[in-house]
Parts: structure tokens; C-alpha cells; sequence
């Protein structure tokens, strides 16, 4: 009968938060843009309709300086290039 | 002649039941309340005593005779009550009583019983034969005979027969049959009492110049030899 | 007991209306508030379980297998491999939730998203949650720390998302708990009104009762609940008291009626030969007359007594297992000696044995009474019947005479006490011989039935007929 006790206390209990200042991230930049830019242009598949397109609104998007959704639409278009079947 | 102990709160009832006993050639002590009467009894020797089943003075009667039944006291006790409920009686009885007596009572049915219970037989040795006069009945072979002549009776004649008997000088009430003969607590609405001794009477005296059972007016029947 | 009959019951010291606390209704209530809000606790418990803790522990899991196998990555292919791999997750990572560090042993960052090693967490293997911020928004993540020879791997998830469903979630189970509270309360006031109303018939027959109307009944809806059936044995208790009260009052009514008339009659013989009697033994005669009128009276006394005794069934204690055939052999016995002397003949038909429950006095005595009048009405040279037998479920003992027997009219009222015939006026006896057989037959949960000993003949003669259930 105890795990029926123990169960939603787990669940609840919360790890507290530890460090005070907030982590920076360094993938939110145009530095980063251009090196997913890069890694694009060197996957096989990249200039297959989706990813091609998927990278240019993100390279686009990054230029004016929204990083965020810039590189969300590469990674989309990395991943759509990886997942892009081979043409042999 | 006994020594009784007499337990009554009512004053008109101790004193008539006082003054009978008296008549009848008995010693009365008369306690009003049951803690009087307890010190009494515990303390004195009496033949009997004569007990009102409800008591003042926090002792009553039932209380009174388990009291003196602890102590090993065997004095008969004659329970009179007001109460006549079977389990009033019943627990009377078990509370160590010998008698019980409902109020109102006739004084002769009293007295009756208090002489039947006095005069009971102390030590309990067999007897086979009753002896009153010549009739004779022998308890063993259940025969009778009067003048060396056996006389036919029915199982249930015997047993009144004995029971007069036993108590041959002393007079035995209708209830008092009743209960013992016939061993029933009831009212039989009629003198039936009265018709079965007549019947036995009958067959006990015919041919015989003495009557032997004789009716005690206002109070039941006596066997003994006439003087 | 005299002192008992004269104590009231108190009716005057009964609270108005209970205190809250002392409400049962209340407490009914306050019970379903709490086990409502212990399933409704319980509920919400297991619903946070399985939602914001699976998130949790889906976290959780992700994070360690990433982990592992990025560790996996490292023993096959150094720390290159191991950061190529972190930049491909990286580039990957189109939700953007993936966070990572790997850091060599100077703390210089090899890959990763995160700009420096943060400070204080603790050691190889440690959980924590840091907040992290994203182009100026500051997001929750959780993160594990994995120590490599050399190297310090951090790998997290972002859980700003997560951290918003709970805080939905958190919303929503404060909302239901509330409504929940709201309906518990709701409910529990319901309950409380429900016990009120269904308690309140009995209640006011109570009072009704209380206030000296004992015609009150508790009204039986027809759902046949518990509280039904609480009105119901109430109902039937206090058939049972006004049974026991009629008959009481039965009694005082034969007391006031019938004792009276003796009574009367006593007094004024006593009276008269204390003014008129010529002698002494003229006046011993009369007080001897009144002695023996007392000891009648006493007698009807000691049979009132015993019919409301057996009506009552506070007899019942005196039950015991009995031979009911030797209980009537005893009475024939004993009434044979009376017909015989008036010529008549008391046949007798009796199995040899038949067990039976019962109270042996009373039941002799009710034989008794109804030979007693068997005896009485029927004419000399008649004949009297003493019969006993069982069928499959009843015992029937019966008493035929060859009497006059009673007239149909007669015999509806033949059972009630103090009735007597009239063409048995001038006859012995005091009217409760037959009140007293049916009471004993009741004491038996048994009956007694008045029917012609011969239908048809004229006399017709009277049976009366004990029937009782076997044991």
C-alpha cells in the first residue's frame, strides 16, 4: 500500500531550481545561423525541394535578424535533407 | 411448640398473624424490617420463620434468606407475598424459601403450613410404612389396608392418602393438596378437592364404625384416630 | 411498585433543537464532505501522476538517453566524435528544447549551446534545473551532469513548455478541487436536509406518542428503506404497547366492573346483619359469608391477574418442554371425580405422547376452566370429551360437551372477559374461564376456536378447540 502514497508525492515534488543566473545560449546568433547554414549545404540531400526551400526561409529569416525561427527552419531543413531518400 | 420468627412490616397483618401463631400454642418474635429480621435470625435460634417477600429497611425477604442460606442456616422459611407472579414464587423458592404464601391468605391456611414445614421429618431416613390407627399403608408395595383388610385405591388416592399421612395430626388445606398431591398451581374454579377425598373417604371408612379423615371447617382435612 | 407506577415519564426535559456538533444529520454531512474530498484529493493526485509527472519522468528518460549515448559515442570515437555528434543533435534539434555543454578540463567549451559551465551543480551523475535564457526570454531546463575522462558533458532539455502545461494543469485541479469543495458541501447539505426530512414522520409520531396520543403511526412510504423499517418495528412496538395497555385497561375496566359488584354485595350483607342480626351467631354466620365472599373476589382477582399475565407474555420466562397428553390425563383425572358425581361420563382420547413448548400450569388451567364448564352445562347421563391430537403443523386440544351449547351471537363475545350467557346467569363461576383459555392459547402463538360438538343436534353442544403451532 505504501507506493500508493509514495507515488503522487514523487510526482509533485519538484527539483528546486539551483543557479540564480540564467544560462546563456549561444544558439540564438547569426553565428550560428551561418554554421547550420553550412552543415546544410554540405548534407547530400540539401537541394532537394523541401530542405532547399525549408533553408533559404531560414537563412532569410535569419538575415533579419530572426534568429530563432531562422534556425528553427534550418534544423527543420538538416533534418528533412537527412530523412530525404538518396537518389542514386 | 415452635419458635418463630416473624418478619412483616404491616402492623395489622403482624399482629394478626402474631396473635394466631400464639393461639396455636407457638412462640412469636416479630421483626417489622428485613435488617431487624436478618439480625434476628443470625443471631437467635428459631424453628421457623415467617418471611413478607418485600421488606423496608433496604433487606428484603429474598435477600434476607440468601443471606442466612450462606451462612448455612437451614431454618424453614415461609415466604409470604403480595406478589403472585409465577417467577415472584419461583424466585422465592431458589432464593432458598420452603414455602410460598400469597396474600390475602386465610389465617388456617397459615398455620397449616407453617406446622406442615415445621414438623417436616429432620432426617431424611426412609420410611416404608404410615401407621395411623389400624389403617396402614405401605409405601413400597403402594398397598393399603385398614383392620388387616386391603382396600383398592387409585394411583392419585394413594399419593393424597400418603400425603395425609405424612401429616397425620395436623390439618392439610386444599391448596396445599394441590400443589403436593397434584403438583399444579391452579385454581380449579369447583370443590374438586373436596369430591376426590370424599371418594377416598368412601372406600377408607366403609364398613368401619370410625371415620378416619376428618373435615376441618375453614380450613381442609386431618387424618388421625379418633380419641 | 407502587412508586414506579406513579413515577411519569419526563417529557418536558427534551432539547429543542440540537447543536450542530450534536447533529446527526450534520455529522452524516461532514463524513461525505470528507470522504468526497479524500477520492476527490486521491483523484487529482493520480491525474497529476500521470500527466505533469509522466512529462517528468519522459524528461527524464530523454535526458539519460541522450546521455548515455553520447558517453556510448565518446568510448567509440574520443571527445571529436563526441562533439560532432552534440553539434549534429544541435542541428537537428528542430524544436529547439535540446540544450548541451561539453566542456574540456580547463573549462574551455569543445560544443554545445550553452555559453559558460555553470556554477555550483554539483557532481558526476547530478540532477538539476537551471534557467536558461533564450534571446531574452528566460526558460526552465533540466539538466545532467556526465563527467568523461577530461571532459564535462552537460545534457538537458528545456522545459518551458512542460512548465506551462503544469502551470495549466495547477490551474485546473485548483478549479475542480474548489467545485469539488462546492459540491460536497452542496451535497453534504443535501444529505443533511434528506436525513431531516426522511426522520421527521418518526420524530413527530414520537412526540405524538409523547404527548399521550398512543393512535400515532409512523407513516411507511413505499421505497422500504432502512428508515422504513425503523418506522415499521417502531410501529409494531407500539402495536405492542397499546396491546399491553388495552389489556391493562381491560383489567382496570373488569376491576372497576366486575370486582365492584362482589365487592358491593359483601358490604352491604356485612352491613345489614351488623344492624339487624338478632344474635351472635347470626352475626358469626354473616361474617363468615363475607369471608368467604372476599376469598371469592380474590379468587376473579388472581384470574384477572393471570389472563393479563398471559396476555401480556410475561409468562413466556415460565416455557419449558413438556408431555402434553400427561398434562391432560391429569386434568381428566382430576374432573373425572366432579362428572362422576353428577352422572356424567369424561371420555378421553389422547396420543400416547406429544412434545410441546409451553407453560404447564397455564395450560392445565385452561383445561381446566373448559372441563370446569363442560362439566357444569352439560345435563346429567351427558357425555364430555377431553381430545388431544397433532397434525402436520398444529397441536389441537379440544373439549366437546353435550350441552346447551352457544348461540352464534353468544359466541363472538364468548372470549371476552366477564362475559357470561344468559342463559348461564344463575350458574357458578366467574365469566373469565374462557378469556383466560384464549389468552393462553395466545401465549402459545396459538388460537382458540368456539364451534357445535354435534352440528346439527339439538342441544348442540359445545367444542372449543385449542390450536397451537408445533414447535
Amino acid at each position: 500500500m505504501r507506493w500508493l502514497l509514495v507515488l503522487p508525492v514523487s510526482a509533485i515534488a519538484v527539483l528546486p531550481i539551483q543557479s540564480d543566473r540564467p544560462l546563456r545560449m549561444t544558439t540564438e546568433s547569426a553565428e550560428y545561423c551561418r554554421t547550420l547554414a553550412a552543415r546544410l549545404a554540405e548534407t547530400p540531400q540539401a537541394t532537394a525541394e523541401l530542405p532547399r526551400g525549408l533553408g533559404e526561409e531560414g537563412r532569410h529569416l535569419c538575415s533579419i535578424g530572426h534568429y530563432r525561427s531562422g534556425i528553427a527552419r534550418l534544423r527543420r531543413a538538416i533534418r528533412a535533407a537527412q530523412a530525404e531518400p538518396r537518389r542514386s | 411448640m415452635m419458635r418463630i420468627l416473624l418478619v412483616e412490616d404491616d402492623v395489622e397483618v403482624a399482629r394478626f398473624v402474631k396473635k394466631g401463631l400464639q393461639e396455636a400454642g407457638h412462640t412469636v418474635e416479630h421483626a417489622p424490617n428485613g435488617r431487624d429480621g436478618l439480625f434476628l435470625a443470625a443471631s437467635e435460634s428459631f424453628d421457623m420463620l415467617v418471611l413478607d417477600r418485600m421488606l423496608p429497611g433496604g433487606v428484603d425477604g429474598v435477600r434476607l434468606v440468601e443471606t442466612l442460606r450462606q451462612q448455612g442456616n437451614r431454618t424453614p422459611v415461609l415466604f409470604l407475598s403480595a406478589l403472585s407472579a409465577v417467577d415472584e414464587r419461583v424466585k422465592g423458592l431458589k432464593a432458598g424459601g420452603d414455602d410460598y404464601l400469597v396474600k390475602p391468605f386465610a389465617f388456617a391456611e397459615l398455620l397449616a403450613r407453617v406446622e406442615a414445614l415445621g414438623r417436616r421429618p429432620s432426617s431424611e431416613a426412609p420410611v416404608t410404612k404410615l401407621k395411623v390407627a389400624d389403617l396402614e399403608i405401605d409405601l413400597l408395595s403402594r398397598t393399603v389396608t385398614r383392620g388387616g383388610r386391603k382396600i383398592d385405591v387409585q394411583p392419585r388416592e394413594f399419593r393424597l392418602l400418603e400425603h395425609l399421612m405424612r401429616h397425620a395430626g395436623q390439618v392439610v388445606t386444599r391448596t396445599m393438596l394441590l400443589e403436593k398431591v397434584w403438583d399444579y398451581h391452579f385454581d380449579p374454579q369447583t370443590n374438586v378437592i373436596d369430591v376426590h377425598v370424599s371418594r377416598l373417604r368412601q372406600k377408607l371408612d366403609k364398613g368401619f364404625e370410625k371415620p378416619l379423615i376428618h373435615t376441618v371447617r375453614n380450613a381442609g382435612y386431618m387424618i388421625r384416630a379418633e380419641v | 411498585m407502587a412508586k414506579t407506577m406513579s413515577e411519569r415519564p419526563r417529557v418536558a426535559a427534551r432539547p429543542a433543537a440540537p447543536r450542530l456538533l450534536q447533529s446527526a444529520g450534520f455529522r452524516f454531512a461532514l463524513l461525505f464532505v470528507a470522504i468526497f474530498s479524500v477520492a476527490a484529493g486521491f483523484l487529482v493526485a493520480v491525474l497529476w501522476w500521470a500527466t505533469a509527472g509522466a512529462l517528468d519522468r519522459q524528461t527524464i528518460a530523454a535526458i539519460r538517453t541522450d546521455a548515455t549515448s553520447l558517453v556510448e559515442r565518446y568510448r567509440e570515437q574520443g571527445s571529436t566524435g563526441l562533439a560532432e555528434a552534440i553539434e549534429e543533435r544541435l542541428a537537428l534539434d528542430a524544436q529547439n528544447e535540446t540544450i548541451y555543454l561539453l566542456v574540456d578540463g580547463e573549462g574551455r567549451r569543445l560544443a554545445g549551446n550553452l555559453r559558460d559551465w555553470p556554477t555550483a551543480i554539483g557532481e558526476d551523475g547530478a540532477w538539476f534545473r537551471t534557467r536558461i535564457q533564450h534571446d531574452g526570454a528566460v526558460a526552465e531546463a533540466r539538466v545532467h551532469r556526465r563527467d568523461l575522462p577530461g571532459l564535462r558533458l552537460l545534457v538537458g532539455r528545456d522545459e518551458s513548455e512542460r512548465v506551462q502545461l503544469r502551470l495549466l494543469l495547477t490551474e485546473g485541479v485548483a478549479w475542480s478541487l474548489g467545485t469539488v469543495l462546492l459540491f460536497a458541501g452542496v451535497g453534504a447539505a443535501l444529505i443533511r436536509r434528506a436525513l431531516q426530512v426522511r426522520m421527521r414522520p418518526a420524530v413527530a409520531t414520537a412526540l405524538g406518542i409523547a404527548g399521550g396520543d398512543l393512535t400515532h403511526r409512523v407513516p411507511i412510504s413505499p421505497q422500504g428503506d432502512e428508515f422504513d423499517r425503523l418506522g415499521a418495528s417502531m410501529n409494531d412496538m407500539l402495536d405492542r404497547i397499546a396491546a399491553l395497555m388495552s389489556g391493562l385497561r381491560g383489567v382496570s375496566d373488569a376491576i372497576a366492573h366486575d370486582l365492584r359488584t362482589p365487592i358491593a354485595r359483601a358490604r352491604a350483607k356485612l352491613e345489614e346483619s351488623l344492624n339487624t342480626a338478632a344474635g351472635e351467631a347470626e352475626l358469626r354466620a354473616a361474617m363468615e359469608e363475607g369471608i368467604a365472599d372476599l376469598d371469592n373476589i380474590t379468587r376473579v382477582f388472581q384470574a384477572l391477574l393471570r389472563i393479563a399475565e398471559a396476555e401480556a407474555g410475561a409468562r413466556r420466562a415460565a416455557f419449558a418442554p413438556l408431555d402434553l397428553p400427561e398434562v391432560l390425563r391429569d386434568a381428566a383425572e382430576f374432573y373425572e371425580a366432579m362428572a362422576e358425581a353428577r352422572e356424567q361420563r369424561l371420555v378421553t382420547s389422547l396420543p400416547e405422547h406429544l412434545r410441546l413448548v409451553g407453560d404447564r400450569d397455564l395450560l392445565l388451567q385452561a383445561v381446566a376452566n373448559l372441563l370446569d364448564n363442560a362439566i357444569k352445562f352439560t345435563p346429567q347421563g351427558g357425555v364430555i370429551r377431553l381430545a388431544a391430537r397433532e397434525t402436520e403443523t398444529l397441536i389441537e386440544i379440544s373439549v366437546s360437551d353435550s350441552g346447551p351449547g352457544l348461540s352464534p351471537r353468544d359466541r363472538a363475545h364468548a372470549l371476552e372477559r366477564f362475559f357470561r350467557a344468559d342463559s348461564s346467569r344463575q350458574m357458578p363461576g366467574s365469566g373469565l374461564g374462557l378469556s383466560l383459555v384464549r389468552a393462553v392459547a395466545q401465549l402459545h402463538a396459538g388460537e382458540a376456536l368456539l364451534l357445535d360438538a354435534n352440528p346439527g343436534a339439538d342441544p348442540p353442544g359445545l367444542r372449543v378447540v385449542l390450536r397451537l403451532p408445533k414447535p
